[in-house]
């Protein structure tokens, strides 16, 4: 249940990233995949790697995906940048 | 072929197709077939067991046949018409037994193991040591033998005891050691026996049980629970915690030495004239027998003392069935000195009801299952609560077929009224289809043929509102349709086919219920293919000189509506901050509230019921826990649909199915026969079953969507498809956390099929951005994205809103099956929808943009606007080009397609501008006539096109022009080289 939590965190924020100027490497689906993986996997490393089960997913859990959806998303455009990638704007 | 031929063979096809549907249903006729109803509509039980191996078969496809052979037999005993009997997945048996009342006795006769041997009873019983004391009364029982008493144990002094004896490894051993759970607190066994230790692990989970550690009795040892007179419910009290240990040891099997069991009863001379069970011996069963009682006699014999009564000192033989002593019967030494001649058969006799007795013979006649089977699933519904049911499913379905007619025939008119008529034409011929095949028709198949029916409607939505928007783009009616229907087709095919595909995947993964669903959607989606596409085809075309619709109006085409103009694009980022707003509360909402799974997922059981006067809450929780049951949670319900009114609601933790069967019976000793009842018990196998079978559909159904999405397409049109597929089932999870909805299998179900459903609107709005990505070479692709969505928003949101009426019908008069399928899907298709529009399509833009041919257009219009984009292509920078189809433009100026009518007035027009250029001359003059005929409304922002020849692909490499389905260009005709070989 968590994951499934941490999941729709990362899509949630994900959505916020059309404000951004798309320098994302592999654009709005790189931008996508850093998110999704980026919050799975700070939800995975808080809880130990291990998934808690629908008795065990709080609030916290799924706020605690949050950060790591935005770090998926800034490694995502810090490689875009890197690579030079044009900001498209539209 | 021509199209007037073409039209009579499908008509016709469509009319025989059509009588012979009739002569199916139409009830009184040779022809006509029974509706094969489900358990939930015509009342029954339902039994699901998992097979699990014993030591003489592993779970083979080989032993499941036969086990469900002999399953076959003992239905056919109890009498029940058309029972079902199906494997289900890996290692489940779906037993469907319509009309069955009593759960607890169908699962007795359907799902026992039924393993009958014949010990030695003297040699076999042994004590705390391990070892036979065959003169030991405190051991045997003495003349008690078998009863509960000397020498029993309770069932967990049994267990322990055993469990500490050392293996053996005899040819003739039955098991290989069977494990069970114990509480050393409580000096209890909890759960078992059960093959391995995960197994008991498991049937104690399944019974809600904790066990504090498991013991194996070993190979070589069996605990028997002692004889009962199951007549006498005191003495069933007392055996249920008495047990033996057996040496197991088997003189005698039921499959291999016994033949011709029969109820009977113990008339002989001395009888009791209580019910019994005669049997005859085998071949191979009859000198073992003989030489069994021979040394049962002997032992008998050598402890005979003159002058003392036979029976105190008479051996005896043992009859064990499922772990259980049937009968203890003593050999008489001094009658049968030899043994007893096995050739006039023999009885098993000792407190039988003729009930049991009779159960006993069928079990032995039917042979023992080769495999053990475990109860995971049990539900039950009475037959008048099936026929409420049905009732509402139709209800619905009449309802949601209305509303659909109305909506058709009020949007399109004469074209309404031809949907309309397919639509009728699809329901007889799925009506017709279920009978013939047959569909078991269940309430999801009816959540499923209701969708089916907005479905149908939709593809006729799809290809009228093209329609309409060639004629209002200039073309005659017949023209019209003609091309609306050509250029239709592709999206409705590729809709309906990712629905049928979705559907088929569901039909292999899902659980029993949910396959009829999926089975009624599948069947549903390629009948209204045929009916919604090429019936009205054929009608349309048949009718293309008929007065009806030869003017536009009446096919709705009349007025210009006015077109969508807004900047989706621009708008997106707001809907994408929407949907943010909305999964960030759902995201919340899973976190904090999590989801309320129903027992199909988290195990348990429900119980409804209705009764003449409805018992207190307190009076039927106080009557549930004397029968034994914990906790169980009683609510009054009123109002109910199901129940007719008022009735009670059980909930109880206990999941074993076993055990909750006999609820009815508890409830029906207190309170009298329930006027309805509904039971479902599932325990947490068939839970984890379900949670997995759903999460491989929806994996799969994801990549076959992908796939096929990017075998249609491109590959990158399935990626923004994905995103918007997992933006629906999100949102959906995210309101059922909010509102706290149960959720249930129906709940999966109805996921999996907004997973197909909501892409038939992202097909509509990339089939045109397809469409249109070769018209336009010189805009960008927001600009194509805004152009083709305001073409077909209006389509869009009509098969949207068309498949939401059925919905909504099954939301207001479906019953609590058809509410949880309703309720998720009306979620689904409302985001799927919006998704399309605003999700899928901006992201695709988004990606698009990125690539090297868009990046230099975009940079070119802005640059020619001032820095700035504009929403839609003017004809400066983004005007149509109109991709050359081979022949078409020049059929259409030569040959007309209503030679009767002759042409439309804008197409006169047409022709003589064509003349006109022709005289004039020059490949501009050829180029803006091709766009005009073709095109002939303006950009809503369009500039007067400039009479400037522009290269259309300036800015573009060839390749980046091509997609999948861009038409091939036409050669330029060469003269024919007519000369071969080298030039002289």
């Amino acid at each position: 249940m968590a994951m499934f939590a941490w999941v729709m965190m990362g899509l949630a924020l994900w959505h916020f990233t059309i404000f951004i100027p798309d320098r994302f490497w592999g654009g709005i689906v790189g931008a996508f995949l850093g998110a999704i993986i980026g919050a799975a996997l700070f939800g995975l490393i808080v809880n130990g790697f291990a998934v808690p089960g629908q008795g065990d997913t709080h609030l916290l859990q799924a706020i605690e995906a949050a950060p790591g959806a935005i770090i998926g998303i800034a490694l995502v455009y810090a490689e875009g940048v890197r690579r030079k990638i044009p900001a498209l704007e539209l | 072929m021509t199209d007037r031929r073409r039209n009579t063979i499908v008509l016709t096809l469509v009319a025989a197709l059509l009588l012979a549907s009739l002569a199916v249903i139409v009830p009184g006729l040779p022809s006509s077939k029974p509706t094969k109803q489900g358990l939930d509509l015509k009342g029954g039980v339902q039994l699901i067991y998992e097979a699990k191996p014993t030591r003489f078969s592993q779970v083979t496809g080989d032993a499941i046949d036969r086990t469900m052979d002999i399953m076959r037999e003992r239905v056919d005993q109890l009498g029940v018409a058309e029972p079902e009997i199906q494997r289900t997945g890996e290692n489940q048996i779906d037993v469907s037994l319509p009309d069955v009342k009593n759960a607890d006795q169908a699962q007795q006769q359907v799902g026992t193991t039924a393993q009958l041997f014949f010990y030695d009873w003297e040699k076999s019983v042994v004590g705390k040591d391990g070892k036979p004391h065959p003169t030991d009364g405190s051991v045997t029982g003495g003349q008690s033998a078998g009863q509960p008493g000397a020498g029993t144990m309770s069932y967990y002094e049994a267990v322990t005891t055993a469990s500490k004896f050392k293996p053996t490894n005899e040819p003739d051993d039955t098991t290989n050691g069977l494990w069970f759970g114990v509480d050393d607190k409580t000096k209890d066994v909890r759960c078992g026996p059960q093959e391995t230790q995960t197994d008991a692990q498991e049937a104690c989970q399944n019974a809600n049980v904790k066990a504090t550690r498991f013991v194996e009795v070993p190979r070589g040892y069996v605990v028997v629970q002692a004889e009962s007179d199951e007549s006498n419910p005191r003495s069933v009290a007392i055996a249920k915690d008495s047990y033996y240990i057996l040496k197991d040891d088997p003189a005698l099997q039921g499959d291999r030495d016994i033949k011709n069991p029969e109820q009977s009863y113990d008339n002989g001379p001395g009888g009791s004239g209580q019910p019994n069970v005669t049997f005859d011996f085998t071949d191979h069963g009859r000198p073992i027998w003989q030489k069994v009682t021979r040394a049962i006699a002997q032992r008998g014999t050598d402890q005979l003392v003159p002058g003392a009564d036979p029976a105190a000192v008479a051996n005896h033989f043992a009859i064990v069935l499922d772990n259980k002593l049937i009968s203890v019967p003593y050999i008489d030494p001094r009658q049968n000195p030899d043994g007893i001649d096995g050739s006039n058969g023999s009885e098993i006799s000792g407190g039988f009801t003729i009930k049991s007795a009779q159960r006993l013979a069928n079990l032995i006649k039917t042979g023992a299952l080769p495999i053990k089977l475990d109860l995971i699933s049990q539900s039950q519904v009475s037959a008048t609560l099936g026929q409420q049911a049905l009732h509402q499913g139709l209800i619905a379905g009449i309802v949601g077929f209305a509303v659909v007619a109305l909506f058709l025939l009020a949007f399109y008119r004469i074209l309404g009224v031809i949907a309309v008529g397919a639509l009728v034409v699809y329901a007889i011929y799925f009506y017709a289809l279920i009978k013939l095949i047959p569909i078991t028709l269940t309430l999801p198949g009816i959540a499923g043929l209701i969708l089916t029916i907005g479905v149908a409607a939709d593809a006729n939505i799809v290809i009228f509102e093209r329609v309409k928007e060639e004629i209002r783009g200039g073309r005659s009616v017949a023209a019209g349709i003609a091309q609306g229907y050509k250029k239709g087709i592709a999206a409705i095919v590729d809709a309906n086919v990712v629905t049928f595909m979705v559907a088929f995947i569901l039909f292999i993964l899902a659980t029993a219920g949910v396959k009829g669903f999926a089975f009624t959607l599948g069947i549903g989606t390629l009948t209204s293919l045929f009916t919604a596409v090429l019936a009205t085809q054929a009608v349309l075309g048949s009718m293309g000189r008929s007065r009806w619709i030869s003017h536009p109006s009446a096919l709705g085409a009349g007025e210009s509506k006015r077109r969508w103009t807004q900047d989706f694009m621009g708008a997106s980022k707001w809907f994408f901050s929407m949907s943010g707003v909305i999964l960030l509360i759902g995201a919340l909402a899973i976190g904090g509230k999590g989801l309320n799974f129903g027992i199909d997922f988290e195990s348990g059981t429900r119980v409804k019921a209705a009764f003449a006067q409805t018992p207190s809450e307190t009076r039927v929780g106080d009557a549930l826990r004397a029968a034994g049951f914990k906790n169980p949670e009683v609510q009054k319900v009123s109002g109910d649909k199901e129940l007719k009114g008022q009735g009670v609601q059980i909930s109880l933790g206990e999941s074993d199915p076993a055990k909750t069967a006999k609820v009815r019976g508890v409830l029906a000793s207190k309170f009298g026969q329930p006027t309805a009842y509904q039971a479902s018990s599932i325990g947490p196998t068939f839970g984890k079953t379900v949670a997995k079978s759903a999460i491989i559909a929806i994996i799969a159904s994801l990549i076959v969507i992908s796939a096929y999405i990017a075998l249609r397409f491109e590959w990158k049109f399935a990626v923004p498809v994905l995103i918007a597929v997992m933006h629906d089932v999100l949102i959906t999870a995210g309101v059922y956390s909010l509102t706290g909805r149960e959720v249930t299998t129906s709940t999966v179900a109805a996921l999996l099929t907004i997973l197909g459903y909501s892409l038939y609107d992202t097909i509509i709005v990339f089939d045109r951005i397809r469409e249109n990505v070769p018209r336009m070479p010189r805009a960008a692709f927001t600009q194509i994205v805004n152009r083709s969505m305001s073409e077909v928003l209006t389509r869009s949101l009509a098969t949207s809103f068309c498949t939401l009426l059925p919905i909504l019908a099954l939301l207001l008069f479906g019953g609590d099956t058809l509410k949880d399928f309703a309720f998720a899907l009306l979620v689904g298709v409302i985001s799927g929808a919006y998704s399309s529009v605003f999700i899928a399509s901006p992201v695709l833009s988004h990606w698009k943009e990125r690539e090297e041919v868009y990046r230099r257009r975009r940079t070119r219009i802005a640059a020619e606007n001032g820095g700035v984009v504009p929403a839609y292509a003017t004809a400066g920078h983004g005007a149509d080009v109109e991709p050359r189809r081979a022949r078409a433009a020049g059929r259409r100026l030569t040959a007309p397609d209503d030679p009767e009518r002759g042409v439309s007035k804008s197409e006169f027009d047409e022709m003589v501008r064509d003349i006109e250029h022709e005289t004039t001359g020059g490949a501009v003059a050829a180029k803006t006539r091709r766009s005009r005929v073709q095109k002939p409304e303006p950009e809503p922002e369009a500039e007067p096109e400039p009479e400037v020849e522009q290269d259309p692909t300036a800015d573009a490499r060839p390749e980046d022009l091509v997609l999948k389905d861009t038409p091939k260009r036409d050669k330029p005709k060469r003269p024919r080289n007519k000369r071969h070989g080298r030039p002289r």
